[in-house]
C-alpha cells in the first residue's frame, strides 16, 4: 500500500527554476494520498541552545501526513525554537530530523522550503506595498521572456486563492487588506511553494470568530488533501475544531504526545503548566463605590460615534465586540492618542480636558495598549528603561536628573510582582518571550497612583498561566477601588472577568449586560447589531 | 575582597548598553596607535599628539550632535552647512565691528533656528528626516554665502584677537582651549543623555515612536531638542573654523555632515535610532582624526586616506553586526517564544 516517495527525483520538489503549477500540487497530493499517515516529520533528540538558556533539551517530535497536530505549551516552552528548526531558521545543535524518511543534515530556509516545509509565522511577513500576487510569487517570480509577467502570477494567484475558496482580488495591494485577509494571503502563499508540512503560529490570535472558522474550513481541505499541518495556539477552546493530536512541550522539553480525542483540556493544562490551575477566571467580589470615569457623547472619527458609558470604583468592566468594532479606537480617543471631535471625560466629578496621552497619564488614566510590538514596548531598549518610561516624572528630581536608585527598586518591584522571568533588568525588552514582553508592557503602567486603568487585549498570544497573572493582577486594581476597563475579543474571558459587558458594534455602543445575565449569544446579537445603513454600506 | 570589587565594576562596565562595540572600536584605536607609532615616531611626540586632539575635537563636536539625531531615530544632514553659516555670519559681523561677545549670540541664535526649523519640518511636518534636512542645508550654505555677498569674509581684524584666543591659540593648563570647549561639551551632553529624562525621551523616540507617544513623551519637543542639539556643536564648530582661520569661509564644514554620521556610526550609534552612546562617538571621531593624521605623517595621499576611512566606516559596522549576530549580513530573528 505504502509507495515510499524519493522527494528528490519527484517532480515538484527538483527546483529548475520553472514556477510549479497549482495542478501539478494537486498531482502529486493525489499520488500522496495513497501515503496517508505516514510519517512525513521525524524529529528526535533535538537540543538547541543559546547563549544563557537552553531552550530544547532532547525533544523528540513527528507528525503524519494528513494530520493537524496541536503543538502546545507556555510561553518559552520552545515551541516556536523547534518550528524555526524544522523550517531552517535556526540549526539544531544535536540531534536527527527526518523529512520524509530521509535524515536531513544542514538544514536552511531554502532546503525546508524545497523539501515542502512552509512556515506562517505569528507576526505576518508581508511586503504591504505590493499586490496580493506579487506576495504570493515573492521570490519565485513567473517570467515571460525573461520579464516578470503580472498577468500569469495574477491567473495563478486566482487559482491558488479560488481553490482554497478565498474570495481576495490578486492585484490588491497587501497592505488595504484586512489583517485576516493578510493571513489568508499567507497560507495562499505557502501553499504556491508545494507545501506538505505547514507550520502555523498562532493564526487565529488576529482573527475574528468568523474569520476563524473560514480558516478551519481551508485547514480541513488541506488536512484532506494530505498535507501535515503543525498549529500553534494559546486559544485551546478552538483546538477541538480541528486538531487530531497534540504535543505537549514544558521549558524547551517533551511532555506528552496523545490522541485529542483521548484527553480532556484540563489535562492539556495541567501538562502544559506543569501543575493544576485551579481557577482559569479567578474572580473577587468587592462593593461597588462611587463613579470614577463618565464619558459623555463622545465622538472621534467613523469608529467612535457617540458613545456614553460610566465605570464605577471596585468594577471590571468589559468592553467586548467584533474585530473592528472601534473598540480600541475608543480606548485612543479617551487616551488622549487621536483626537476627539466631540464629547466630555468626567473624572471624579470634575470635566477633564486630554488631548494628549501626557495629559490623561497627569489625570491617572492609563492606556495598555493593544500591539506591544508597535505601541506597547521599545525593544531595543532595557527592561528598565521601558519601565521607567512613562513614569519618569516620579523618578526625576526637579531639574530632570533620573535617580538611578529609584528607577532601579522601581524596576525589580515590577519584575517580582508580575513575576517576568529575566536574566537581569538590562537586557532588551525585545529578547524576552511574548509572554513576558507582555507583562513588562502591563508593569510599566502599575507602578503610578492611577484612577483608571484601561486593558486592551492584555492576554493576546499569551499563555493560559500568565494570562491568570493577568487577571490576578486587574482584580487586585479593582480591590484598591480603580476602575478597570477591559477590552477583549474572547467572549469567555470578558464573560469571565468582568462585572459588567459593554459591546460594541461599528463605533456604538449597542447593549450593556450584567455579567450574571450575560450569555455568549447575547453579546454576539449585540455585536453583530449594525445598522441598516452600514449594513449596507458593508455588503455592497 | 578586592579582587571581587574589580569584578563588579568591570562586570557594570560591561552591562552598560551599547559598551560592546565602543570596546571593539576602542581596540582598533589602539591598534591604529601604535602601527602609527612604529611607522613614524614622531606620531607620539607631544606636539603632534596635541595637534592631534585638536583635529579631532571639531570632529567629535559635530559627532556628539549628528549623535543625539541619529539616536531619534533622524538624520541632520544640515550640520556641515550650519558650520559654515555660522563661520561666516560670525565673522561678517566681527569684520563690521561687531564685539565678538555680540557676535557670538547673534550666531548661537541664528544657528539654533535652523535647529528649529529643522525639528518642526521632521515632527510637525512629518517630512522624511533626510528630505527636510536637505533642503535646510541648501539653504544654510545659502545663507552662509548670501551674508558676505558671495565673498569670503576678510580678516576678522584686532578687535577680534580675544575671540582667537579663546578658541584658538589660548591654552589652559597646558591643553589648548578648543580641547576644554570640546570636552565641556562631551560631558555635558553626556550627562543629558545618560541621566535626564530628556535623555531617556531622545532613546524612547528612537527605538519605538509609537510606544513613546502612548507613555506620555512629547515627541515634537524631544525630536526639536535633538536638532538644538546638532545645531548649537555645529555653531561651536563654526565659530571654532572661523578663530582658527581668522576670516570667514564660506564653504567651511563642507561635507561635516558625512563627517559626523561616520564618526557616530564608527562608534555604534544606529542609523535606525534608539542606540549607541557618546563614549562610542569619542572613540569614532578619535579613530578619523588618527587616521588622517597618522596617514598624513606615513607620506599616504588624500586619495589613499580617503579610500582608508571609507573602508574603516564599512568594517567598523560590518564588524558589530557580526559581533552581535555571529553571522554577516543575517536578519535579525525573533527571540524565543
Amino acid at each position: 500500500m505504502n509507495i515510499p516517495i524519493n522527494p528528490k527525483n519527484h517532480p515538484c520538489f527538483c527546483k529548475t527554476g520553472v514556477i510549479y503549477l497549482y495542478s501539478a500540487r494537486k498531482q502529486y497530493i493525489e499520488r500522496l494520498g495513497i501515503v496517508m499517515d505516514e510519517y512525513i516529520v521525524e524529529i528526535e533528540h533535538v537540543s538547541k541552545s543559546f547563549p544563557g538558556v537552553l531552550a530544547l533539551n532532547n525533544v523528540s517530535f513527528n507528525l503524519r501526513s494528513g494530520e493537524v497536530l496541536a503543538l502546545l505549551g507556555e510561553n518559552g516552552a520552545g515551541k516556536s525554537t523547534l518550528m524555526k528548526i524544522l523550517s531552517g531558521v535556526y540549526t539544531k545543535d544535536s540531534g536527527t530530523i527526518r523529512v520524509f524518511g530521509q535524515i536531513i543534515e544542514d538544514l536552511n530556509t531554502k532546503k525546508a522550503q524545497e523539501l515542502g516545509i512552509a512556515i506562517i509565522h505569528q507576526e505576518l511577513n508581508m511586503c504591504a506595498h505590493l499586490t496580493v500576487a506579487q506576495n504570493i510569487f515573492l521570490g519565485q517570480e513567473i517570467t515571460e521572456y525573461g520579464m516578470i509577467s503580472d498577468r500569469k502570477m495574477n491567473a495563478e494567484a486566482k487559482k491558488i486563492l479560488s481553490s482554497l475558496n478565498i474570495d481576495i482580488d490578486p492585484e490588491m495591494v497587501v497592505g488595504d487588506l484586512a489583517v485576516s485577509k493578510q493571513q489568508m494571503v499567507e497560507i495562499a502563499k505557502a501553499l504556491s511553494t508545494n507545501a506538505k508540512v505547514l507550520i502555523m503560529d498562532e493564526p487565529t490570535s488576529a482573527l475574528t470568530s468568523k474569520e476563524i472558522e473560514d480558516l478551519f474550513i481551508i485547514i480541513n481541505k488541506l488536512k484532506q488533501e494530505g498535507c501535515g499541518i503543525v498549529y500553534i495556539s494559546h486559544r485551546l477552546e478552538e483546538l477541538e475544531n480541528i486538531v487530531d493530536r497534540v504535543t505537549i512541550l514544558r521549558d524547551g522539553e517533551f511532555i506528552k504526545s496523545m490522541s485529542f480525542h483521548e484527553t480532556s483540556l484540563g489535562e492539556i493544562i495541567s501538562c502544559m503548566v506543569g501543575r493544576d490551575i485551579k481557577e482559569k477566571f479567578p474572580r473577587v467580589t468587592c462593593t461597588r463605590g462611587e463613579r470614577i470615569l463618565e464619558v459623555k457623547q463622545l465622538n472621534a472619527g467613523r469608529m467612535v460615534r457617540n458613545i456614553n458609558f460610566e465605570l464605577f470604583a471596585g468594577e471590571i468592566v468589559g468592553i467586548a465586540g467584533l474585530m473592528g468594532a472601534g473598540r480600541t479606537e475608543m480606548t485612543r480617543a479617551i487616551f488622549g492618542v487621536d483626537s476627539k471631535d466631540s464629547g466630555e471625560i468626567i473624572l471624579d466629578g470634575k470635566v477633564v480636558r486630554i488631548e494628549k496621552p501626557m495629559d490623561a497619564i497627569k489625570c491617572g488614566i492609563v492606556l495598555v495598549p493593544e500591539d506591544r510590538k508597535k505601541d506597547g514596548l521599545c525593544t531595543k531598549l532595557s527592561i528598565r528603561d521601558n519601565i521607567a518610561l512613562p513614569n519618569l516624572d516620579i523618578l526625576c528630581n526637579k531639574v530632570g536628573i533620573v535617580s538611578n536608585k529609584k528607577e532601579k527598586t522601581m524596576t525589580e518591584k515590577a519584575v517580582i510582582d508580575l513575576k517576568i522571568k529575566l536574566p537581569n533588568i538590562e537586557v532588551n525588552a525585545g529578547s524576552l518571550s511574548g509572554g513576558n514582553q507582555q507583562k513588562v508592557v502591563v508593569g510599566k503602567w502599575l507602578r503610578r497612583k492611577s484612577r483608571v486603568v484601561i486593558f486592551d487585549e492584555p492576554t493576546r498570544g499569551i499563555d493560559v498561566a500568565a494570562k491568570v497573572e493577568i487577571y490576578n493582577l486587574m482584580n487586585e486594581l479593582k480591590k484598591q477601588g480603580i476602575g478597570v476597563l477591559f477590552v477583549s475579543s474572547e467572549m469567555p474571558e470578558v464573560m469571565g472577568i468582568s462585572d459588567r459587558i459593554i459591546v460594541m458594534c461599528d463605533g456604538k455602543i449597542t447593549g450593556e449586560l450584567n455579567t450574571d445575565e450575560a450569555t455568549q449569544d447575547m453579546i454576539l446579537q449585540y455585536a453583530t447589531s449594525f445598522d441598516k445603513k452600514s449594513a449596507d454600506l458593508m455588503s455592497s | 575582597m578586592d579582587k571581587r570589587g574589580k569584578q563588579n565594576v568591570l562586570k557594570r562596565i560591561l552591562a552598560i548598553r551599547g559598551m560592546g562595540q565602543v570596546i571593539t572600536v576602542t581596540i582598533g584605536f589602539i591598534i591604529l596607535c601604535i602601527v602609527f607609532g612604529l611607522v613614524n615616531p614622531i606620531f607620539f611626540s607631544g606636539k603632534n599628539v596635541a595637534n592631534l586632539l585638536r583635529q579631532i575635537a571639531p570632529i567629535l563636536i559635530i559627532g556628539i550632535g549628528q549623535s543625539y539625531v541619529l539616536i531619534t531615530g533622524n538624520i541632520d544632514l544640515s550640520i556641515g552647512s550650519v558650520v559654515g553659516m555660522s563661520c561666516m555670519i560670525s565673522a561678517t559681523l566681527m569684520t563690521k565691528g561687531v564685539n565678538p561677545l555680540i557676535a557670538i549670540l547673534i550666531t548661537i541664535c541664528c544657528c539654533l533656528a535652523v535647529g528649529v526649523l529643522n525639528g518642526e519640518l521632521v515632527s510637525k511636518c512629518k517630512l522624511p528626516p533626510f528630505i527636510a534636512t536637505l533642503g535646510t542645508m541648501t539653504i544654510a550654505r545659502g545663507i552662509a554665502q548670501i551674508v558676505n555677498n558671495n565673498y569670503n569674509t576678510g580678516s576678522i581684524g584686532e578687535g577680534a584677537k580675544g575671540f582667537r584666543n579663546f578658541f584658538y591659540y589660548g591654552k589652559t593648563a597646558g591643553l589648548y582651549n578648543a580641547i576644554w570647549i570640546t570636552l565641556a561639551m562631551w560631558i555635558v551632553f553626556n550627562f543629558i543623555l545618560s541621566k535626564t529624562r530628556s535623555g531617556r525621551h531622545i532613546y524612547a523616540i528612537g527605538s519605538n515612536i509609537d510606544a513613546a507617544r502612548l507613555s506620555g513623551v512629547n515627541v515634537h519637543s524631544t525630536t526639536i531638542k535633538a536638532y538644538l542639539v546638532s545645531a548649537i556643536c555645529a555653531c561651536t564648530v563654526g565659530l571654532m573654523t572661523c578663530a582658527t582661520t581668522g576670516m570667514g569661509t564660506m564653504d567651511a564644514g563642507n561635507s561635516y555632515e558625512m563627517y559626523a554620521v561616520a564618526a557616530s556610526v564608527i562608534g555604534g550609534v544606529s542609523t535606525l535610532g534608539g542606540q549607541g552612546i557618546l563614549l562610542g562617538t569619542v572613540i569614532g571621531a578619535s579613530i578619523w582624526g588618527v587616521l588622517q593624521n597618522g596617514l598624513q605623517f606615513a607620506g599616504a595621499p588624500v586619495a589613499i586616506r580617503n579610500i582608508t576611512i571609507g573602508i574603516i566606516v564599512v568594517v567598523s559596522v560590518l564588524l558589530d553586526v557580526i559581533v552581535r549576530t555571529g553571522k554577516p549580513r543575517k536578519k535579525k530573528m525573533n527571540p524565543v517564544t
